[in-house]
């Protein structure tokens, strides 16, 4: 069975005080779990229903509507390249194709040290920056093959 | 030209309250609660203001069709879920300014007799929200919000709320929906936002530069930033430009700008000499406009439309004549077809079949008829659907296919 | 709330325009609405179809499907005929080119991704996709194979529902179901664009006790009943209409059946009773009918055997021996014992006859069924009493306050004040645990009494003890009419014909009573209806047309 930590838990109830209705803290609080579990099993949907009072098949619902919210395993960092149109133009091909070399597997499965795992997005919202990615709440912006070869090698020493 | 959002953008520290208070920050919102809210909405009204998230609805009427006496509460929601490709205004200036969005926010909130307000951010941006979370934090302590506003007999809560990836929220009722704790599903109109929002309560949502507008407006009254721009196309306008040009980036135009004159002074021209081939004027759900199309559009809602194609976001993508059209064209389906919620046929079934042909047509798999079905498709789609998504998938669908077709009919076999 | 809010602002302004009733323009015929309806309930109401599929009468409007889309004069766009309130004045088309254009598009859309498994699917002949195609659609596939989205197929969710997603067109109905309706949410959407598909959680099986109707209000052949799957073509089938016999909710009912077998029970829509539901329970009673049955009349000869007798031979030894037992001990010797899912015709004629004997101990109670028959099981429709006519029974006066149930009747037969009894016994059609003991009181009664008769449809071996057992139709073997907790009389039409030589329990006490020398005109059902008009004060005045669709409330 998981649970929420007591920090998780404390954070939970700031959520909830957040909104006049429980109902609005889904979202919020499917981030939370998220931060806590990795991702969304239906075991985390599970215990946000039971926690929250709605069927799992609600919660797995909100949840699956959502991309940023993991339906399956994701590496401790997770990198979501962008191929929209700007970071098109600005030659993100290349630089997917070195991300994808260097973490040695397909994109949404995790490399073997549990270390990475990769997607490719829409719009990131960096388009005068671009070709650009995001790992955790950090953007990585002007990216070349080489600058992608390099964050790896950072992110892998971190 | 005035520099009304971007004014300070540059400056150091803007980001803390110290910084925004000496530069004149929070003096909009003290003079606006002396007001009376009424009059605060006919000063927005009387600027002229628009709606800048895409739409260009006049701010001052949608604030007016919230009742004014209702036992519910009113909600103001601001919509910082940017997510139109091409579009990074909101992030500049959430990033470098957050204090003038949350200045904003406090006078419409004041204006509506909202008490309650959330800033609903795109999840990717949790860069930017730690940045606005920090700025409400400074406000709280500040007393610039929370029960009583700068000392007056009025509360005022504002809560950051986080989207989790998905381009639909940024339309106001799926913003609601998703708000509520829902699938971003976005809810059939009418009842609108401003009678039957959030929890069913008058609700309005604003983007992120339309607030950002408002303590310029209010310290310096609204007559005064009607007068910059043309008759209907009021005041100043972020265009946040990408893809082909030497200075990618976000500026601040009068509108009415000429769209050649920003591509080649502010955003620095094409680069390496090549030619401009075509232009998407406003995220990429507003129809392209071929370079000869350019030629003495102006950047305003009405002209751009003269000129075929529309204001939208304001986000520019340029590109040049090395692109490719129908592989732009297949990068952009294959987003509306990523990004359609699913709820409604016409969309669900219309943008995913659009984009398999597309990326057919790319393969080299395609034949003349897929043309004609693409634009059959796009007829299918357009004005069928509970919300625009469709119709911003139908724009670019449109206009690439009629207006590059010899570069689409290169890629098909007979 | 979340998009729900449509339906509350729809209903709000029902109450805005309660005054005007208005009148609009709807394919150039000048039309009056209902103050409040969409356009799509008013067009309905004067016989003008425009297509839907997620539009449903019972659940919140949703308005996702886009078949609806007319014409409104001074809108820009198309609208959805679902969604859109008439207004004074309104001229709207739902038939010009533009609209058909726009319908037809939805249709392709719907298809594209569509399986087309018609030859496979079940729900060919009542699927409005095939429905839609033949009037709006007729096109040739304008998309290869290869492009269409597969999703999964036959997956299991319980004992009443198997799903394809594949043939789903996501009109939400069997969600806003679950939500709205049983308020248990078990089924959602799932994914995003053309990859949303309707599921469970893990795909866990529907333990819900309505999950039944999903089938009946799912357009297309997404969901299918796991109970009818493969059985039958829907074209192969009659329908006749019904009230369910599983408890005193009465709800109305479709029986189909083809060559006497019933094939299933669908809900039929009664805005008074069950709306457009019906539980699980109900939807199986029908397979309750099967067993054996009783063939033909079994009198016991001297030797204390039974054997097969006439039903006239049967029907002139009972009214002789019950009138020696009267004569010799008194007429309280004689026992009535009804069964609550007989019709109201069956228990009139059953208590006219016993009266004409000039008895007057008579029930019915086998359990609580007159306090049960009040008591809700659940918030939707089920009732804790799973007969069909308990309410009919007490209306008729046979809860004895003498008697007071089966256990009164088993010990004045035990004290030897009891002598002779006429007994029905019907076996419920849903079952539950306390049905043996219920059944046991029944044989208990048998052996106390010295001279029984037994009414059955259903053949038992304890049946052995009784000295006469008449076969009589089971449920939707007859017709007649039901009374329900609330005293709504309703008539159920006879669907199948009854096997061997039974006959309905009406028809049984109106032979005895011409054996017994009263003059029998009662050649139906129907017939006994009328003179229980007249004889029984509560039903007075009511006609038989009136027991029709939504049925009427008796005083």
């Amino acid at each position: 069975m998981i649970q929420f930590s007591e920090e998780a838990m404390r954070r939970y109830k700031t959520i909830l005080s957040h909104y006049p209705e429980k109902r609005a803290a889904l979202l919020p609080v499917l981030t939370l779990a998220q931060r806590e579990f990795g991702w969304i099993s239906q075991e985390v949907a599970d215990y946000i229903g039971e926690l929250m009072g709605y069927p799992p098949s609600d919660v797995l619902a909100v949840a699956t509507f959502y991309t940023m919210l993991h339906k399956k395993p994701a590496g401790k960092y997770h990198i979501d390249i962008c191929k929209n149109v700007s970071c098109w133009l600005m030659g993100v091909y290349p630089c997917i194709d070195e991300l994808k070399h260097q973490l040695g597997v397909e994109k949404r499965e995790v490399s073997a040290d549990g270390k990475f795992s990769w997607d490719v997005t829409e719009c990131l919202g960096s388009c005068g920056t671009a070709p650009a990615m995001q790992v955790g709440d950090r953007y990585y912006e002007n990216l070349t093959p080489a600058r992608v070869a390099e964050i790896i090698e950072e992110l892998r020493n971190d | 030209m005035t520099k009304i959002l971007l004014a300070n953008i540059d400056k150091p520290d803007q980001t803390s309250i110290k910084k925004y208070r000496e530069r004149g920050g929070y003096k909009a919102l003290e003079k606006a609660l002396a007001m009376e809210p009424t009059a605060l909405i006919e000063e927005v009204k009387t600027s002229g203001l628009r709606g800048r998230g895409g739409a260009g609805f006049p701010t001052g009427m949608k604030w007016s069709f919230v009742p004014r006496n209702t036992n519910k509460p009113t909600y103001l929601l601001c919509n910082a879920d940017e997510s139109e490709p091409g579009t990074f205004k909101d992030r500049i200036l959430m990033e470098r300014d957050p204090h003038m969005m949350i200045e904003g926010m406090a006078i419409a909130s004041y204006a509506l007799k909202c008490h309650l307000s959330y800033i609903y951010i795109r999840g990717e941006y949790e860069f930017v929200a730690n940045i606005v979370q920090k700025a409400l934090d400074e406000a709280y302590e500040a007393k610039i919000l929370g029960p009583s506003v700068m000392g007056k007999d009025y509360a005022l809560d504002i809560f950051l709320h986080m989207g989790q990836g998905a381009y639909i929220c940024g339309e106001e009722t799926s913003l609601i929906e998703s708000l509520e704790g829902y699938r971003g599903y976005p809810r059939i109109k009418p009842p609108f936002p401003a009678t039957h929002g959030f929890l069913a309560s008058p609700t309005v949502v604003n983007n992120v530069e339309t607030l950002c507008a408002l303590p310029w407006i209010i310290q310096n009254g609204g007559a005064a930033y009607a007068k910059i721009g043309t008759e209907k196309s009021k005041g100043t306008k972020l265009f946040s430009v990408s893809g082909h040009v030497n200075k990618p980036g976000v500026y601040e135009v009068d509108l009415g700008y000429p769209l050649l004159d920003f591509i080649n002074n502010e955003a620095g021209g094409v680069p390496d000499g090549r030619k401009l081939k075509a232009v998407i004027p406003g995220g990429s759900s507003v129809p392209v406009m071929t370079a000869a199309e350019c030629e003495g559009a102006l950047l305003d809602y009405e002209s751009l439309v003269k000129a075929g194609s529309m204001l939208g976001s304001g986000g520019m993508i340029v590109l040049d004549e090395t692109t490719s059209m129908p592989e732009t064209l297949s990068v952009i389906a294959d987003f509306y077809a990523h990004e359609s919620c699913g709820q409604c046929t016409p969309c669900r079934e219309g943008t995913g079949w659009a984009a398999k042909i597309l990326r057919n047509l790319i393969a080299g798999k395609g034949k003349k008829a897929d043309l004609d079905l693409l634009l059959k498709i796009a007829d299918m789609m357009e004005g069928k659907t509970i919300c625009p998504l469709a119709d911003a998938d139908v724009m670019p669908i449109r206009s690439f296919v009629t207006k590059f077709g010899s570069e689409f009919e290169a890629l098909c076999s007979n | 709330m979340g998009r729900a809010v449509i339906s509350v602002y729809l209903c709000s302004s029902v109450v805005a325009k309660l005054m005007t009733m208005p009148k609009f323009t709807l394919n150039g015929q000048e039309i009056e609405a209902k103050p409040g309806q969409t356009i799509i309930q008013a067009a309905q109401d004067h016989g003008v179809e425009i297509p839907f599929y997620c539009y449903h009468v019972d659940l919140p409007i949703d308005g996702n499907c886009r078949m609806c889309l007319v014409e409104v004069e001074k809108m820009p766009k198309l609208t959805t005929a679902c969604t859109t309130i008439v207004n004074d004045g309104m001229v709207v088309r739902s038939d010009n080119d533009r609209v058909k254009e726009a319908v037809r598009g939805v249709l392709e859309f719907l298809l594209i991704n569509h399986p087309v498994d018609c030859p496979v699917c079940d729900q060919a002949g009542e699927c409005r996709l095939q429905d839609y195609y033949m009037v709006y659609g007729l096109h040739t596939s304008r998309i290869p194979l290869a492009m269409k989205v597969r999703k999964r197929k036959v997956i299991d969710l319980g004992p009443m529902v198997v799903l394809d997603q594949e043939r789903c067109v996501l009109c939400s109905r069997c969600i806003r179901f679950f939500e709205h309706v049983t308020e248990t949410g078990e089924m959602q959407f799932f994914g995003r664009g053309d990859h949303v598909a309707i599921g469970t959680f893990e795909d866990k099986p529907l333990d819900n006790p309505y999950s039944g109707n999903v089938v009946d209000i799912c357009p297309v052949g997404a969901l299918t009943s796991r109970d009818f799957r493969f059985k039958c073509r829907v074209w192969f089938l009659h329908s006749t209409d019904s009230v369910c016999g599983g408890c005193s909710t009465g709800c109305s009912i479709r029986v189909d059946h083809r060559d006497g077998a019933i094939f299933r029970l669908l809900p039929r829509r009664n805005a008074a009773v069950n709306r457009s539901w019906l539980c699980d329970e109900g939807r199986l009673t029908f397979h309750q009918l099967d067993g054996e049955r009783v063939q033909r009349p079994l009198m016991k000869g001297s030797e204390g055997v039974q054997a097969s007798v006439t039903w006239d031979e049967a029907v002139r030894s009972i009214d002789s021996r019950l009138k020696e037992i009267r004569d010799a001990s008194g007429a309280e010797q004689i026992l009535g014992f009804a069964s609550p899912s007989a019709t109201n015709e069956g228990l009139f004629l059953f208590k006219r006859y016993l009266r004409e004997l000039g008895a007057s101990r008579f029930d019915f109670r086998l359990d609580c069924e007159d306090k049960n028959v009040f008591e809700e099981e659940d918030q939707i429709l089920r009732h804790f009493d799973k007969h069909p006519n308990s309410m009919g029974a007490i209306k008729l006066g046979l809860a004895s306050d003498e008697l007071d149930g089966i256990q009164g009747a088993i010990e004045a037969a035990r004290a030897g004040r009891i002598k002779a009894g006429i007994v029905m016994y019907l076996k419920p059609l849903v079952p539950r645990p306390s049905d043996d003991e219920a059944e046991g009181r029944i044989i208990e009664l048998i052996d106390q009494l010295e001279y029984s008769v037994v009414l059955a449809a259903h053949s038992a071996e304890w049946q052995e003890a009784a000295s006469v057992v008449l076969p009589v139709t089971a449920w939707s073997e007859e017709e007649g009419t039901y009374l329900n907790f609330e005293g709504r009389v309703q008539f159920a039409a006879k669907a199948i014909e009854p096997t061997a030589d039974a006959r309905p329990v009406w028809e049984v006490f109106a032979m005895l009573l011409h054996a017994s020398g009263v003059e029998s005109r009662w050649m139906s059902a129907e017939d006994v209806f009328a003179t229980m008009t007249e004889s029984e004060p509560a039903y007075r005045g009511i006609t038989l047309d009136q027991t029709r669709l939504p049925g009427v409330v008796v005083g």
